[in-house]
């Protein structure tokens, strides 16, 4: 019987194996007759394949290439689009595509053959950066203008708010790239069975990668059966990243006829898996008399790579994001993923949002300090209530706890008394971020695209087993999903599995992204689990499968990005205190506070992890993760040089929770592991501006940055 | 190849290894000891902690020539001691594990500091901790977890 | 695949050296890592490799006459809980990387590596370090900064071991060691800074700046030193932008995938200006 509420602790069901170390990645996997790939990469920017000098092959080794994809199978990866190639085709467009894949049984050997593979190429031309990008520099690499998309958003009447601007304000705001960084790199083993190819992976998709490589395989999907393995951290890394490792891997596995593994030594994980996108806001912003906010003009761009991966997703993410908790009046944002030669970028935490609420949150600040205001108060006074309108004219259906939830971190960092203390270029100072996270798929995607199924079975012995396709990553859904089963079932934990998908067993219900396990994918869980409990009587053996339903009231069209673009929004406040040193301009953080808005916490240790977790990625991503695109190549490519924060950075943080159930999600809660990420980063840069009486106008806020803005 | 003897988790072992080989490659391949785990291979992460006549070192900086007559202690030997079950359930307890890559290097780091010092301060968890990364948890939980250990653990350490 | 030794002692090890030109290893941490090759297979050394770890001659630590000896086999974290060893050096050592390669690193590779960013070698080079290179002809005893020639080059013949640090009797009134890192903890350095200093009756007695990871090597002179010894405050006052200028001309840093060479620069004579007044105050 459940005596607790849903969100008292419980101790996760995996933690005793993982913390044992008796918990097998897939580097730790055994099988027969293993061989050993590595992709054999072009190591251009931008270049045309005129030959490949092969040495020739000891028997049981093999150099596999676009001429070994089976009869009628495509040189194409299947994502959102189609135009990432398995293998390079005659052209490398970035530096670190994937020419070949070289196999083997011993791995001294391999590299031997890899070191005598002589590839000679004929130069072309390549653009790494965003304005290069636009301006074509170097003729088109996609569409018509070098962009993936160009949306535009408008709210409200812009140009007749700009006609009753008193003044305007205009900034130029940028983000760089960030590295995931799961600690676990990149892996799989694909063998080729009978007709069936069989795929154990790091992944947080199983059914994307099945889809990925079908068409490539040109095989029907029954036949490609992707295991989950125990996956060491993802963060969006292996959420599409996967794909372009196990497209040329099934293509080997086929030819060779043994397991073979890829596994990244971690120098490869950081110079060749994609990133966060790097981003760009350009604001003008109309005040009245009083300062107000009267028109707002955005143009957002992100820096999307030489192929498109899911970057359109990304950037609607982003330019809804640019107003995320405000209300603001008479806005235009345009949008636009730019093609350049850089490393494709991708799915991380926040999915485009931690750019666009940086942008946003650093212009309010810079306009409120211009003013001689408070951010923190400016901002309050731009608050989305309950029944406003959302930058895609929709409807805010949630009620709106900010205004409880700022009061709370301000008592508990004691904030005003703090910002009463720090004069304003002090070198202490206070930062404050506001931020929400629609959870789930943007507008109608889990009903279009995803459409989750998920299915219960109870077992003769009582036992019973839930099935769906969403992965244990860290966060902890094979604790909450089966959690939130015995709550219903009244039964106990132990007599529930939750098991690493498979997807020749579980329905599809969808991908491990966008914060939707818990919320869309636990509601399938609490669903089914209500069914079963009503059946469990009927028979010794009872299976249920309940399907989505989408939430009645929320209307989207994808066409023109116009109403609700989310169902619900998870919500945040972060404050930071930091101290700048005046010798070094080095920043110690003295303290951060968040309270979040997640619904209601279905375990609130899990929660607190997420938060802590996040919290700290994002600060990191503020102020240390420097990731330079220098000639063409990620210039940090090693763990001695891309900084991810230590034990010793930041101190601990004292994070609370306030509950505001969501009727559609399981027990109310919503989701969040991307929210946590969202807008730390922006307090951390805020404190650091309030510091040194000085704008900040990117990440990361590195020491090397404050001294150069100190110094203008 | 050399002969190579030393002793593991307690017991005396001899064996043929190339004295160039990495440590952590002999514990994981050759002797199947998968709780070493390889999370960047440059002695940056420390994934691949163990103990060396019971310090904290990272295997994939040790040749293999330079632990012959040493004493290796990897978590597979720790796990069913009061020390190990010490740490692992205090893990448990506080949330200090998430997608679990981290942790059994977490696990060693926490015993090579409980071991010489039974009473840490939050300063010397952190310092403890500071050459093994964690990517999920922003360590708060992982430094509760080390706290909790030294509490349950008097008269273990 | 590359030939190893381990020798049961040191004459053994110095034969070895000389018949082979095998390069040392001691904790690996250095080399380890530059040769490392993919998951699996063997690091890929150039050259033959002798382990020296264990070699008892050179675990010993203790005062001697003409200072601190430091064996070239004893670990960076047993200098950091030696309670002889100078402030400002158990102070970089602790710096170092994190525990478990202080538990593996020596002070001898630090040296041998003659990185200009290695954060101990800007504190030797402060303290008039010396180091001695044994072979089986005998030893030689070279100061730290005539040993390390450039960036990755040193006077070692490869019949050499370097054996022992010898660090000279020296106190120092006012001890300033600043390590510049990439973050807080397990940081390789920006740059770093160590100024020690003696005063006797209201002036400079002795005095010793150095400047790691701002050029080829550490930047110390002997010749703005000189002009330090005997100012007193007022004197000091009156000199401050003179010798920051000094260093200024003195202090070339490079743009790296770490750092900026302007920051380096300003952080430096930054550093250098918090020293000196302090040392203003406190004459």
């Amino acid at each position: 019987m459940m005596t607790k509420k849903i969100s008292d602790s419980i101790r996760r069901v995996d933690a005793v194996d993982k913390a044992g170390g008796y918990t097998q990645y897939i580097s730790d996997m055994s099988f027969d007759e293993l061989h050993y790939g590595r992709l054999v990469r072009g190591l251009r920017s931008h270049a045309r394949i005129t030959h490949i000098d092969l040495p020739a092959l000891p028997d049981g080794y093999y150099f596999i290439t676009k001429d070994h994809i089976p009869e009628g199978g495509k040189n194409e990866i299947q994502q959102i689009g189609t135009d990432w190639p398995v293998f390079a085709d005659d052209e490398v467009t970035f530096y670190g595509e994937t020419i070949g894949i070289l196999v083997g049984p011993d791995r001294e050997k391999v590299l031997e053959i890899e070191r005598s593979i002589s590839i000679e190429y004929e130069k072309l031309e390549a653009v790494f950066t965003i304005d290069d990008g636009l301006a074509m520099k170097t003729g088109l690499i996609n569409g018509t203008n070098n962009t993936y998309a160009d949306y535009h958003l408008n709210k409200g009447d812009v140009d007749a708010g700009f006609a009753r601007a008193d003044q305007i304000i205009e900034d130029e705001i940028t983000t760089g790239f960030q590295e995931h960084l799961y600690m676990e790199p990149q892996g799989m083993v694909a063998q080729y069975v009978d007709g069936d190819y069989i795929i154990t992976a790091s992944c947080q998709c199983p059914f994307y990668l099945r889809k990925a490589v079908a068409n490539v395989l040109n095989t029907d999907k029954e036949h490609i059966i992707v295991r989950q393995a125990v996956t060491g951290g993802a963060f969006g890394g292996k959420e599409h990243f996967p794909d372009i490792i196990a497209a040329p891997l099934v293509v080997a596995a086929r030819v060779v006829g043994k397991p073979i593994q890829v596994v990244f030594d971690r120098k490869d994980d950081i110079s060749f898996t994609a990133k966060r996108h790097p981003s760009r806001g350009i604001f003008r912003t109309g005040l009245d008399k009083e300062g107000n906010i009267v028109a707002m003009d955005v143009d957002v761009t992100i820096n999307a790579g030489a192929y498109m991966s899911c970057s359109n997703i990304v950037l609607q993410r982003a330019i809804f994001s640019i107003n995320s908790v405000y209300d603001i009046p008479n806005v235009h944002v345009r949008g636009r993923s730019v093609a350049t030669n850089a490393f494709p970028s991708d799915a991380f935490r926040g999915f485009g949002a931690p750019q666009g609420i940086f942008l946003a949150e650093m212009h309010l600040s810079h306009i409120a300090s211009h003013l001689g205001i408070d951010p923190a108060s400016y901002k309050q006074r731009y608050f989305i209530s309950k029944g406003d309108t959302t930058i895609t004219n929709g409807l805010m259906h949630d009620e709106v706890k900010l205004p409880l939830m700022l009061e709370k971190a301000a008592e508990a960092s004691d904030l005003y008394e703090k910002q009463r203390l720090y004069a304003t270029g002090s070198g202490k100072g206070m930062g404050v971020s506001f931020y929400n996270h629609g959870a789930g798929f943007t507008g109608n995607g889990e009903k279009e695209i995803i459409k989750a199924r998920l299915r219960m079975k109870k077992h003769r012995n009582g036992h019973v087993d839930i099935l769906l396709s969403n992965v244990e990553m860290g966060q902890g859904l094979q604790t909450t999903f089966p959690k939130i089963a015995a709550a219903i079932l009244e039964i106990p934990m132990e007599d529930i599995s939750c098991d690493n998908p498979d997807t020749s067993i579980v329905p599809d219900s969808g991908p491990t992204v966008a914060s939707r396990s818990l919320m869309v994918v636990g509601k399938l869980v609490e669903r089914a689990s209500q069914q079963l409990k009503e059946r469990w009587d009927e028979s010794p053996e009872v299976e249920v499968e309940v399907k989505y339903i989408h939430p009645e009231g929320c209307q989207w069209d994808q066409e023109t990005l116009q109403g609700d673009a989310y169902p619900t929004y998870g919500w945040g406040v972060c404050i930071v205190e930091v101290e700048v040193d005046p010798a070094t301009a080095e920043v110690e953080t003295k303290g951060i506070w968040t309270v979040h808005d997640v619904g209601i916490a279905i375990d609130e240790m899990i929660v607190h992890g997420q938060v802590n977790g996040g919290v700290i990625q994002s600060l990191g991503y503020g102020s240390l993760e420097k990731l330079e695109y220098k000639d063409g190549r990620f210039y940090q490519n090693t763990l001695a040089d891309y900084m991810i924060p230590t034990s010793m950075d930041f101190p601990m943080m004292s994070s609370q929770l306030v509950d505001n159930p969501y009727e559609n999600g399981p027990f109310g809660a919503k989701g969040l592991g991307e929210l946590v990420f969202d807008g730390a980063s922006a307090a951390f840069a805020d404190a650091v501006q309030q510091a040194i009486g000085k704008n900040i106008n990117r990440i990361p806020v590195t020491p090397e940055y404050i001294m150069e803005v100190m110094n203008s | 190849m050399s002969t190579i003897t030393f002793r593991l988790n307690e017991k005396n072992i001899s064996l043929e290894a190339d004295p160039a080989s990495r440590l952590l490659d002999l514990l994981r391949e050759d002797l199947g000891l998968s709780a070493v785990k390889e999370g960047c291979g440059e002695g940056e992460c420390g994934a691949c902690s163990v103990l060396k006549d019971g310090v904290l070192v990272n295997s994939c900086m040790v040749p293999v020539g330079t632990i012959e007559h040493c004493s290796i202690e990897t978590l597979e030997g720790l796990r069913e001691t009061d020390e190990g079950r010490c740490i692992i359930e205090a893990f448990a307890d506080t949330g200090a594990v998430q997608c679990g890559f981290c942790t059994p290097g977490m696990v060693m780091a926490s015993i090579a500091l409980l071991r010489s010092n039974a009473r840490p301060t939050l300063e010397e968890i952190k310092v403890a901790l500071s050459g093994n990364l964690c990517r999920c948890t922003g360590y708060d939980m992982i430094i509760k977890g080390v706290q909790l250990a030294a509490e349950r653990g008097d008269g273990i350490w | 695949m590359v030939k190893t030794y381990r020798p049961e002692n040191l004459q053994e090890a110095l034969r070895i050296r000389r018949e082979t030109h095998a390069v040392p290893l001691a904790g690996g941490t250095d080399l380890m890592v530059r040769y490392r090759s993919w998951a699996g297979t063997l690091p890929k050394f150039p050259w033959p490799v002798l382990f020296i770890n264990h070699l008892t001659e050179l675990k010993t630590m203790g005062l001697r006459e003409d200072g601190l000896h430091i064996g070239a086999g004893v670990t960076l974290s047993e200098i950091e809980r030696e309670m002889e060893a100078p402030q400002a050096l158990r102070a970089a050592v602790s710096e170092m990387a994190a525990p478990a390669l202080r538990n593996l690193g020596t002070l001898a590779g630090n040296i041998c590596n003659a990185s200009p960013a290695g954060d101990a070698v800007c504190v030797l080079y402060a303290l008039d370090a010396q180091v001695v290179l044994t072979s089986l002809s005998g030893a030689r005893t070279v100061s730290v900064m005539d040993f390390i020639t450039g960036p990755g080059r040193k006077d070692l013949n490869d019949d050499e071991l370097m054996t022992d640090i010898i660090i000279p009797h020296a106190n120092f009134s006012h001890v300033s060691y600043r390590k510049v890192g990439t973050r807080k903890a397990n940081a390789l350095s920006k740059m770093s800074f160590c100024a020690l200093a003696k005063t006797k009756l209201g002036r400079i007695d002795d005095v010793r700046i150095a400047f790691g990871a701002v050029g080829p090597t550490v930047v110390r002179s002997w010749e703005t030193e000189k002009k330090l010894l005997g100012m007193d405050a007022d004197d000091l006052k009156d000199h401050l932008s003179a010798i920051h200028d000094d260093y200024d001309a003195m202090i070339h840093p490079i743009d790296d995938q770490r750092s900026t060479a302007v920051y380096r620069k300003q952080v430096s004579l930054n550093l250098l200006d918090q020293f000196l007044q302090n040392l203003v105050k406190e004459l």
